[in-house]
């Protein structure tokens, strides 16, 4: 009985939280960037991570998605372990949408086909379904405008706004948002903000941003994790995290950047 | 001054009048200084007295028997006179190919194919002999020669029609025509053959170039993919492919063609030594070419690989729709400029004894006494023809690259 409930518990745990990490490492070489990462993703969470830089906090999202492999440790997004597989990566990824530093849009194909890409190859959409949804997405994140253009010919900001709808075309269950507004000119960062916090408000959407913008962080997140040398030295909702860290280290970061 | 409220900007003035108009560019570029201004003054005359001797020379001196009296032979070779007919027919379905060309891309199709067509109307008109000297050219090989001119405007016709003018129609019509001229030449069965060791002149070394491009291209794709590769056999097959086929000079590789090939085949296996020449360049082109694009894709930023994959993409799309568009548009250059050499390395089948455009004049200059001293004339002619092909695949290339906003985008 008490063997089920906890079967139970754990069960009701996997359908709770998208994505759960336990002792996950990663190597590059001799370096060891990740050293033993434990912590889980409830669904609709916005989750912002912060820290120094080479503190893993990039590292760490990308191995979400494989796009970094980790060595040790088992991390389970949406009910699907992350293993060798090629068809569990490949699910995976198709659940999972991912926005870079350096927006990595196709510079050879128009902002419409970048969105259209991925629904019609890995989804199987109609051209034409694909083509109206990435026009709505475009309308969502306010760049209707520039459907048949090329990214070359956007401003750093619509060029990320354009990689955030590429990423929601495939309708993702969690967005990773790794370092979004870290490439843009100032007046840029706030027009990408805006789409975030429409995102973080639609309640649907989980999300995991590795960001260096804390007012987002307060605004936003549900909880604030901040990583150092490869591992989790806190984890708190923003009041906790901003008004009264319990960690020294803590501390010191905010002392550094605030 | 103005005050926060009512800020314009500065009015955006136009440039110093010294720096505009011819005089202006020519006072920035020849007389910029005393030195400048010093060179000007000794190779401007320097240079239009060596521009009237060529002219001098070209126009006055120079006696164009030797290219005038035979032009069949530096066209076709030796191929037999009384079956000139088929490569003249294959010629008038390439003509196809440039009308269409003209029609669909307009621009710089449009005026190759214009070039294209003047060089073929001249060649129909102009008074020399098509066969040897004395014996005038028949009218029907005329005749077939201007109708080049009917064939490229039945081809334009097909470009401007919805249905026919595509690029799909245009790459496999090329391709068929391509296989039936080479049919054509060789000859039916039941027709008198003429096995490739006996063409020959111009039409040799485009044959020869084409071929070679068109599958030098997708073999140097499939190296470069495979020197990438996370499958060691596959990545040391190519890159010791690769490295042996650029490694060793290609007159190595053709005499070795000759001699190891047959080793490696069947006897009797009918590869005769054209084709086996031909597969040479072929795959001597693909080795460098592999390496290009292998350059192109090493310059691409990390970032398009990740962010296709995290798309969910499998790997032979992220490969084929993002990494290979972007690496060959970024080399293009370097691939037409390979092009261009394996177009000129066509000559060096003279190696294997066969009579292209440079070694068929150059037979006819040893082989004739009264030729004997217009080497001059004849390396003239081929080079400029040689020319014309090479600097109009550059002229191509330097237009595609514009119209893919290369560096733009």
């Amino acid at each position: 009985m008490a063997t089920e409930t906890a079967a139970a518990a754990q069960d009701a745990t996997e359908v709770d939280n998208i994505v759960i990490c336990r002792d996950v490492h990663k190597w590059f070489g001799d370096f060891h960037a990740l050293r033993g990462v434990t912590t889980s993703v409830r669904r609709g969470e916005v989750v912002v991570i912060i820290g120094p830089s080479g503190s893993g906090k990039s590292t760490f999202i990308r191995t979400i998605n494989r796009l970094e492999q980790h060595q040790q440790g088992d991390i389970i997004v949406d009910g699907v372990e992350m293993t060798d597989d090629v068809r569990n990566v490949d699910a995976i990824r198709r659940e999972v949408g991912m926005v870079f530093q350096s927006f990595n849009l196709f510079p050879h194909l128009t902002v419409l086909r970048n969105i259209t890409l991925a629904p019609t190859k890995v989804r199987k959409l109609p051209q034409a379904d694909a083509e109206a949804g990435a026009r709505e997405l475009l309308e969502r994140v306010g760049i209707p405008e520039q459907a048949e253009k090329y990214p070359g010919e956007l401003s750093g900001g619509q060029q990320q706004r354009v990689a955030i709808a590429r990423a929601l075309a495939m309708q993702p269950k969690i967005m990773l948002f790794d370092e979004p507004t870290s490439a843009l000119d100032p007046e840029m960062i706030k027009e990408v903000l805006e789409v975030m916090k429409e995102l973080a408000a639609s309640q649907q959407m989980t999300i995991v941003a590795v960001t260096h913008e804390l007012g987002f962080a307060r605004e936003v997140a549900d909880r604030i994790v901040m990583f150092d040398e490869g591992q989790i030295v806190e984890d708190l909702p923003p009041s906790d995290f901003f008004n009264n860290p319990r960690n020294e280290r803590v501390r010191r970061f905010l002392s550094q950047i605030l | 001054m103005a005050t926060a409220d009512t800020w314009q900007p500065a009015p955006s003035l136009p440039a110093p009048r010294s720096e505009r108009g011819w005089i202006g560019w020519a006072r920035a570029n020849l007389f910029a200084n005393w030195l400048s201004g010093l060179v000007t003054v000794v190779t401007v005359p320097l240079i239009a007295w060596v521009l009237w001797r060529i002219v001098a020379w070209v126009f006055g001196t120079a006696d164009w028997t030797l290219i005038a009296s035979r032009p069949q032979q530096y066209l076709i070779g030796l191929y037999p006179t009384e079956l000139a007919w088929r490569p003249l027919a294959g010629w008038l379905l390439v003509s196809i190919l440039f009308g269409m060309a003209a029609a669909m891309w307009g621009g710089a199709a449009r005026r190759i194919a214009i070039g294209y067509g003047a060089i073929t109307l001249l060649l129909g008109i102009l008074p020399y002999g098509m066969f040897h000297e004395g014996v005038v050219m028949p009218g029907w090989i005329r005749a077939l020669i201007v109708a080049n001119l009917l064939t490229m405007a039945v081809g334009y016709a097909l470009g401007r029609s919805s249905h026919w003018g595509r690029p799909r129609t245009f790459v496999v019509g090329g391709i068929a025509i391509y296989v039936v001229l080479l049919v054509l030449l060789t000859g039916l069965p039941g027709m008198e053959q003429v096995p490739p060791r006996q063409w020959g002149g111009l039409m040799l070394n485009l044959i020869l170039a084409v071929s070679g491009i068109f599958f030098a291209f997708p073999i140097g794709v499939l190296l470069a993919l495979g020197r990438r590769s996370a499958l060691p056999v596959v990545k040391i097959l190519c890159v010791v492919f690769i490295e042996v086929f650029r490694g060793v000079p290609l007159i190595t590789l053709l005499f070795m063609s000759q001699v190891l090939v047959p080793l490696a085949l069947p006897e009797n296996f009918p590869v005769d030594s054209v084709t086996r020449a031909a597969i040479t360049i072929t795959l001597f082109s693909a080795a460098y070419t592999a390496e290009n694009i292998r350059g192109g894709l090493q310059g691409l930023h990390p970032g398009q690989a990740e962010a296709a994959r995290a798309l969910g993409l499998p790997g032979w799309q992220v490969t084929s729709l993002i990494l290979l568009p972007q690496a060959i548009r970024n080399v293009i250059p370097a691939i037409v400029g390979q092009f261009i050499a394996l177009f000129k390395d066509t000559s060096l089948v003279y190696i294997v004894g066969m009579l292209d455009i440079l070694e068929m004049g150059r037979s006819i200059v040893q082989g004739n006494v009264q030729f004997a001293d217009n080497g001059r004339e004849l390396f003239i002619f081929v080079a400029v023809v040689f020319w014309i092909f090479t600097y109009t695949m550059s002229y191509v290339s330097r237009r595609v690259e514009r119209h893919l906003g290369v560096g733009v985008r």
